[in-house]
């Protein structure tokens, strides 16, 4: 690190004071955004933290312009921040920065226009990033990790001061947003339905008033949770939503969209083309594709197999090992056109013996009562028309579309 | 009971009276004065004429009303907007004539109607309003609305009081009391209908409490005039907002936006008041704040009376802590209580205060004499002598021994009052009303005129002797018959009323008490059913008990001081002890049962155990008030004394008592009770410090606010040690040897001779393990050991043995709830890396989130959680299968899981079997067709065995009629092939299949607690 002379230091931070005071006066949105991004790497908050490891007394410098003082509640705070930031302890870091933003939520209740909502976006996108992070450090430590939840409850105050009435209340989304990335990493996905329904049902929002990149964020969100409750309609509505709405240039929301999309859809029996999972790099997803196109149930077993890990973090574990059934439909339905190749007549009939010699082949050790188990939850699931002759061990299939096509229906369960 | 049987009809005929001159012919109006039984009320609503009455009457109706006041109430409702609008237009009428710049004022507010009515007329208001907010429960719209009403009464009451400089501060304070009623009104909001009552009641109360303010700010104002009248105008307000803010605080959920809303009002009641000044002062009827003044003056000089102003200012703010705290009726005491605590302390000395209180009166009289006055006179007499009433009345009950001098005289002094002024108004109201002052609203005027004589006539009468020695000792022979509070507070009243018939028809002093038979023992049931039932009934009962209602009431200032606190935490604590306070009080022979009345539990066992031991009250009633309400009483008693002489005794007796209340055992005590308190304390002390400053005149109130500080300090010291408490030393070390103890919930700290080691824990074990009793006794025994291990903090593999023995024991007994205890402390054990059996509770772990929490997310991450090792694991593994085949529906899978379970996942999968059987039943009788046999059924859902050999042929027999049964049981249809098998109709049986409702179903859930049940199982 260069030399830094104490009135270089001096300069400098009473440099981004003034900025700050004036982004405040002249209600400059941006460039208060740029103060507040801690964890960015502007160089003017770089050369800040050097200069402030240099000069150690800032706060005398906060205190000695009395018109700060309003604003050295937040500005305080902030510095001790940047410099905990910059010096790698990022629990010292988060801690500053909670104090620093609920000093500037305090003021940001008393500004009527909602000039200043970049700083807020800013905020909690900076608490989050800072909780993660000190939420890392305490690990390494083993401590418990608390940080992260304690960043959740601050953009709950946030979303408390913008939920309501005026300018302010299209922020509402964006913090909400920034919640759901913290309770989804938290795991406490239920904390979301509070907001949830305060956004969907709350009269002061409507919902297209919102920045799309919120939307699109959101609908991303509810959709996840709408897969975890295997609530395939809405979640396909919902990715469709932000899938459709999500900026082209952003592969990689667009991939993280799809990640969830594509399970959805395949679950109601839409197939993706290969090109797009090769082009948003969801190679996991080809080899269950494949499975679904061919009725490969040992192919699926096997892709499951190798990216469980994978796909239960992502939560779509159920989602794909259910696939299973249309596998099973697949290869019944492989029978049924070659038997019909061979014998139009008895092709509607299928016997288990078949079956089960089928599966064999493809390694599945399965007994006839698992196999007459499997054609009965065919039947049952409406994935095969027909009925079961239990005397006979013969499937006997409708002559009019025995296998039905979902067609963006989810298996009857 | 004749004469008060008179007074009501009287006042009836007033409210009629009024009603039709100022042309209220509402009919609701009426119909509520007529038909209420409560109509009580109404006099006090519509009864202007005997504003002065009005007041005394509202206290007692509303008091008394509790019980029906439903009828009414819900009558007022119903009419409010037509009995509201209906009194501005008589304002309209009756204000034309004084067209001062006030009555028009008040003219334009809301309530502007009642300030020819006045404080009379602003109960009723009130209680409609009340009644409304209370009716739809909104909250916010109740704040901003009794608000919005308030202000209205507010700047009645303001109004008179222009002329002073006081008026600022009845304003605030008339205010503060009414509002913190709103704040009342507010938590009770959500009760039942009884509460509702109570609410209604309260709103009386504000009224009421308006009074009594009124006066007391006179006196306040007259004090500040020695002192600085500007300071404590200045402070009163502040106070208020202070108030206000605590009690935001304190109900923060209701609503906040109210306060900025009040504030505003009050500003602007305060503006509006003093631009109507001018017009206003003289003429105004209601100018009851005009009299003190002079009064204060002329009698301040007098040592005892000089109390007054400090104690009473006290009262006023006390008033409002009172409504505050006080949740529904209670607010009745409260007004009155201040009143009460101002003469408490006088009383000691004994005469003193009396006379004092009788100065007041005296002065008062001359001014109300006074053409000008005469209105405001009415007001402050009767408040004075509603001042003295309580003392005296709660001194009875309290003290029954002590109290019988002072109380007997005023009670007839009182009951005069009532039997001479009422009639007497009420022939001035039927007869002059609106003739008589045409500047004032007709009714008041009359009536002051009449009410002033009277008070005078009862003053002389009085003033000699009181009540005769003879009397008095009656009245203690009567009482030390009784040997319960509620009997004695039935006889009471019942004194009460042949002291008031007495008096009356003027036997008081001629009657030779000595000889006089002394009544039966009322008893107290009968006494309070009486009271119940007549106050439905009819008039005369409640006018009865009404003077039983002020006692209550007057009873109440000594509970006050101490109650405050106690009441406030029982409103806390608990809404049901409060409704039931109320419904008690409410019952009119409780007005007797002062003891039950307001708090039954710590009146009778504290109070008065307290005051039977030491007959020197003084010193013993601040430490019990310093016990119960701590800083709360010590600042109202401050209140009180701003006297130098009674300085230093106070000071005397705070400081005892301080040294007192921090006596270890008190400490001790206190210290789990102040927790509670905390909040409460908080406010309490910041409220009181922001008065103490404000009255800058009291060099006392900073000096007790230095008390406070530093009791409260103290206490922080103590709690705070708490938290610095090194909970290592207090882990206990068990000494029990005896290997075999019952599970009895700790509910005190352990004592360790009742706690067993670790070595004897783990014989116990062992004899849990060997016996042979039923589950009951082992669960019994588990629970003990686990509690003696929770309590020596004992956490080794010792911990997890017991908690995997108990989960599987509650696992094979199907003990769910008690198996779940165990499986999440078995959790964090094996995450502190005890050792034990993780793989296979890992695999129940995840058995159960499979089998009973229908929660993806909870299987994901649980799944997500095992390890690569666990994953190789038996029983790991089986149960990962037994979730594949779950979710994919594969019964034929599961059941054979089912059947080669490792180790107790059969029994957790038992849970799930009947769920599976159902699904997989309905799955077949879709898929099938035609038939499908039984036998299949049978093996294939896990009733019989899949190869059936020789020596389980039997069991497969079993089986096979089993299912069958199951089957059935299900709704299924079963029909007969050539070959005599069994066969399922699966057609038929598609849409016939239901899920029986559980035979074994429990009310409560839980079969384990089913009496019959436990009583066959145990031991």
């Amino acid at each position: 690190m260069a030399y830094l002379s104490m009135g270089e230091a001096h300069r400098r931070i009473s440099d981004y004071l003034n900025r700050f005071f004036d982004a405040v006066t002249s209600q400059d949105g941006s460039s208060l955004r740029q103060l507040l991004s801690v964890s960015s790497d502007y160089p003017h908050l770089l050369s800040l933290a050097d200069a402030l490891n240099v000069f150690q007394d800032a706060n005398r410098l906060i205190k000695q312009a009395d018109r700060y003082s309003q604003l050295g509640e937040i500005i305080g705070p902030l510095f001790r921040c940047l410099q905990n930031y910059r010096t790698g302890h990022l629990v010292d870091a988060y801690n500053a920065f909670e104090k620093s933003a609920n000093a500037f939520l305090q003021e940001f209740r008393n500004w009527e226009s909602a000039w200043a909502m970049e700083a807020v976006y800013v905020i909690a996108y900076e608490i989050r990033v800072l909780a993660e992070k000190a939420d890392r450090e305490l690990a390494s430590y083993g401590k418990t990790p608390e940080k992260l939840k304690g960043a959740g409850s601050f953009l709950m105050k946030v979303f408390g001061a913008l939920a309501g009435k005026g300018p302010k209340r299209v922020g509402a989304l964006h913090v909400t947003c920034q919640l759901f990335k913290v309770y989804f990493k938290l795991g406490t996905v239920h904390l979301c339905r509070s907001v949830i329904r305060s956004i969907e049902t709350a009269r002061i929002f409507d919902f297209e008033e919102f920045p799309v990149r919120d939307k699109v964020t959101y609908m991303y969100y509810t959709g996840r949770l709408e897969v975890f409750n295997e609530n395939f309609i809405a979640a396909d509505q919902k990715l469709t939503y932000a899938l459709m709405h999500c900026n082209p240039q952003r592969e990689r929301n667009i991939r993280m969209i799809l990640k969830y999309l594509i399970p959805v859809k395949l679950s109601i029996g839409i197939l993706p083309q290969s090109w797009l999972l090769d082009k948003y790099n969801l190679v996991e997803y080809n080899d269950v594709v494949r499975a679904l196109r061919r009725g490969d149930l040992r192919l699926l077993r096997h892709a499951l197999q190798e990216h469980e890990d994978r796909f239960l973090r992502s939560g779509v574990y159920l989602v794909l090992e259910k696939l299973e059934l249309q596998v099973y439909q697949r290869l019944v339905k492989k029978i049924y056109i070659i038997q019909k190749q061979r014998d139009p007549s008895k092709a509607h009939q299928i016997k288990l013996d078949v079956i089960v010699k089928v599966l064999k082949w493809l390694e599945m050790d399965m007994d006839v009562d698992e196999v007459e188990c499997i054609m009965a939850i065919l039947i049952h699931k409406n994935l095969v028309k027909g009925y079961f002759a239990h005397k006979s061990k013969v499937a006997v299939l409708s002559k009019q579309d025995p296998f039905p096509k979902l067609n963006g229906k989810p298996v009857n369960s | 009971m004749m004469n008060q049987g008179l007074t009501t009809d009287t006042v009836v005929k007033q409210d009629l009276n009024v009603l039709e001159k100022h042309q209220i012919v509402d009919s609701s109006g009426q119909a509520s004065a007529s038909l209420t039984p409560g109509h009580s009320l109404l006099p006090s609503a519509t009864g202007s004429t005997a504003v002065s009455w009005t007041m005394h009457i509202t206290d007692n109706s509303s008091s008394e009303n509790g019980p029906h006041p439903n009828s009414s109430y819900y009558h007022n409702q119903q009419t409010e907007p037509l009995s509201r609008e209906v009194p501005d237009g008589l304002n309209a009428a009756s204000n034309a004539p004084t067209s001062s710049n006030l009555g028009h004022a008040n003219g334009q507010q809301e309530y502007a109607g009642y300030s020819s009515y006045t404080s009379s007329t602003d109960p009723f208001a009130y209680g409609n309003t009340g009644y409304q907010q209370g009716y739809y429960y909104n909250y916010p719209q109740q704040t901003t609305h009794s608000y919005s009403q308030q202000g209205g009464v507010y700047q009645h009451s303001g109004a008179p009081y222009q002329p002073l400089t006081s008026f600022q501060n009845t304003g605030p304070a008339s205010y503060t009391s009414t509002y913190y009623n709103a704040a009342d009104y507010q938590t009770t909001g959500g009760y039942p209908s009884n509460e509702y009552n109570n609410q209604t009641n309260l709103w009386n109360d504000a009224s009421y409490a308006h009074y009594p303010s009124h006066q007391y700010s006179a006196y306040t104002s007259s004090d500040s005039n020695g002192a600085q009248s500007s300071s404590t105008v200045a402070a009163t307000p502040l106070h208020y907002q202070q108030q206000y803010k605590s009690w935001a605080d304190y109900y923060s959920q209701t609503d906040v936006s109210c306060a900025p809303g009040t504030e505003n009002i009050s500003v602007t009641s305060a503006s509006t008041l003093g631009g109507a000044v001018p017009g206003a002062t003289g003429g105004y009827p209601f100018s009851n704040g005009q009299p003190p003044p002079p009064g204060t003056t002329s009698w301040r000089p007098e040592p005892s009376s000089s109390e007054l102003p400090s104690l009473q200012a006290g009262a006023v703010t006390s008033d409002a802590y009172n409504a505050y705290w006080k949740h529904g009726t209670p607010g009745f005491q409260n007004h009155v209580n201040p009143v009460p605590s101002y003469f408490q302390k006088p009383l000691d000395p004994n005469p003193v205060p009396y006379d004092s209180s009788r100065d007041q009166q005296k002065i008062a009289c001359p001014q109300g004499s006074n053409l000008q006055y005469s209105g405001a006179n009415q007001v402050p007499q009767n408040q004075v002598p509603q001042n003295y009433q309580p003392p005296l009345q709660t001194f009875p009950s309290l003290d029954t021994r002590r109290v019988s001098k002072l109380q007997i005289p005023t009670n007839p002094r009182i009951a005069s009052n009532l039997g001479l002024s009422l009639p007497k108004t009420d022939k001035d109201s039927s007869t002059t009303n609106a003739a008589t002052q045409p500047a004032y609203i007709s009714v008041t005027m009359p009536k002051s005129n009449n009410t002033v004589p009277s008070h005078d006539a009862a003053d002389s009468m009085l003033k000699p002797g009181m009540f005769p020695t003879s009397l008095r000792a009656y009245v203690e022979r009567a009482l030390s018959r009784c040997k319960e509070d509620s009997q004695k507070a039935a006889c009471q009243n019942i004194m009460k009323e042949m002291i008031t018939n007495a008096s009356a028809d003027g036997t008081l002093f001629t009657r030779d008490w000595d000889i006089e038979p002394l009544f039966p023992l009322p008893d107290v049931d009968t006494v309070n059913k009486d009271g119940q039932s007549s106050g439905a009934v009819s008039s005369l009962p409640r006018y009865k008990r009404s003077p039983s209602r002020r006692t209550k009431s007057r009873w109440e200032p000594v509970s006050e001081e101490k109650s405050v606190e106690k009441v406030a935490s029982v409103n806390y604590v608990s809404v049901k002890e409060n409704s039931w306070d109320h419904s008690k009080q409410r019952d009119g022979v409780f007005s007797s049962g002062k003891c039950e009345g307001i708090d039954d539990g710590w009146n009778n066992c504290k109070f008065a155990p307290v005051q039977q031991q030491t007959p020197s009250k003084n010193v013993q009633r601040p430490v019990k008030k310093q016990r119960l309400s701590d800083n709360f009483s010590n600042a109202e008693n401050g209140g009180a004394s701003s006297d130098s002489d009674k300085e230093q005794g106070l000071t005397a007796y705070y400081s005892s008592a301080i040294t007192l209340a921090n006596s270890p055992e008190e400490r001790k005590k206190r210290e789990s009770r102040s927790k509670r308190f905390e909040k409460a304390h908080g406010h309490q002390a910041g409220v009181k410090h922001f008065r103490q400053k404000a009255v800058a005149a009291g060099s006392l109130y900073s000096r007790r606010a230095n008390v406070l500080e530093l009791s409260r300090s103290y206490k922080d010291v103590g709690s705070r040690a708490v938290e610095d408490i090194d909970w290592d030393s207090f882990t206990v070390k068990g000494t029990c040897q005896e290997i075999e103890k019952r599970y009895l919930r700790l509910t005190s700290a352990p004592d360790p001779t009742t706690v067993r080691p670790e070595e004897v824990l783990e014989k116990a074990l062992q004899v849990v393990l060997s016996s042979q009793k039923n589950y009951l006794y082992k669960c019994d025994q588990l629970k003990s050991i686990r509690q003696d291990l929770t309590v020596q903090r004992i956490c080794n593999e010792l911990t997890a043995k017991v908690y995997e023995t108990h989960a599987r024991l509650a696992l094979e007994a199907g003990d769910l709830p008690e198996y779940n205890q165990c499986q999440s402390q078995l959790q964090s054990l094996y995450a502190e890396g005890i050792k034990g059996c993780h793989m296979e509770f890992s695999a129940y772990n995840l058995l159960c989130v499979i089998l009973h929490s229908n929660n993806n997310r909870d299987l994901l991450a649980s799944m997500a959680r095992l390890s690569d090792e666990a994953r190789k694991d038996e029983a790991v593994k089986h149960a990962l299968a037994v979730r594949a085949a779950v979710t994919s529906g594969n019964y034929v899978l599961f059941f054979r899981l089912y059947k080669m379970g490792p180790n107790l996942s059969t029994c957790l999968m038992d849970l799930y079997v009947e769920k599976m059987r159902f699904e997989a039943v309905r799955c077949m009788s879709r898929s099938y067709r035609p038939t499908l046999p039984v036998g299949y059924i049978a093996q294939v859902l896990g009733f019989t065995t899949i190869s059936a050999t020789e020596e389980n042929e039997e069991k497969d027999m079993d089986g096979l009629e089993e299912c069958e049964e199951w089957l059935r049981a299900h709704g299924a249809c079963l029909i007969k092939d050539s070959s005599g098998e069994m066969q399922l109709d699966a057609k038929a049986s598609s849409s016939s299949l239901y899920m029986p409702e559980p035979e074994d179903a429990v009310a409560h859930g839980d079969t384990n607690l089913a009496v019959n049940d436990f009583l066959t199982r145990t031991l």
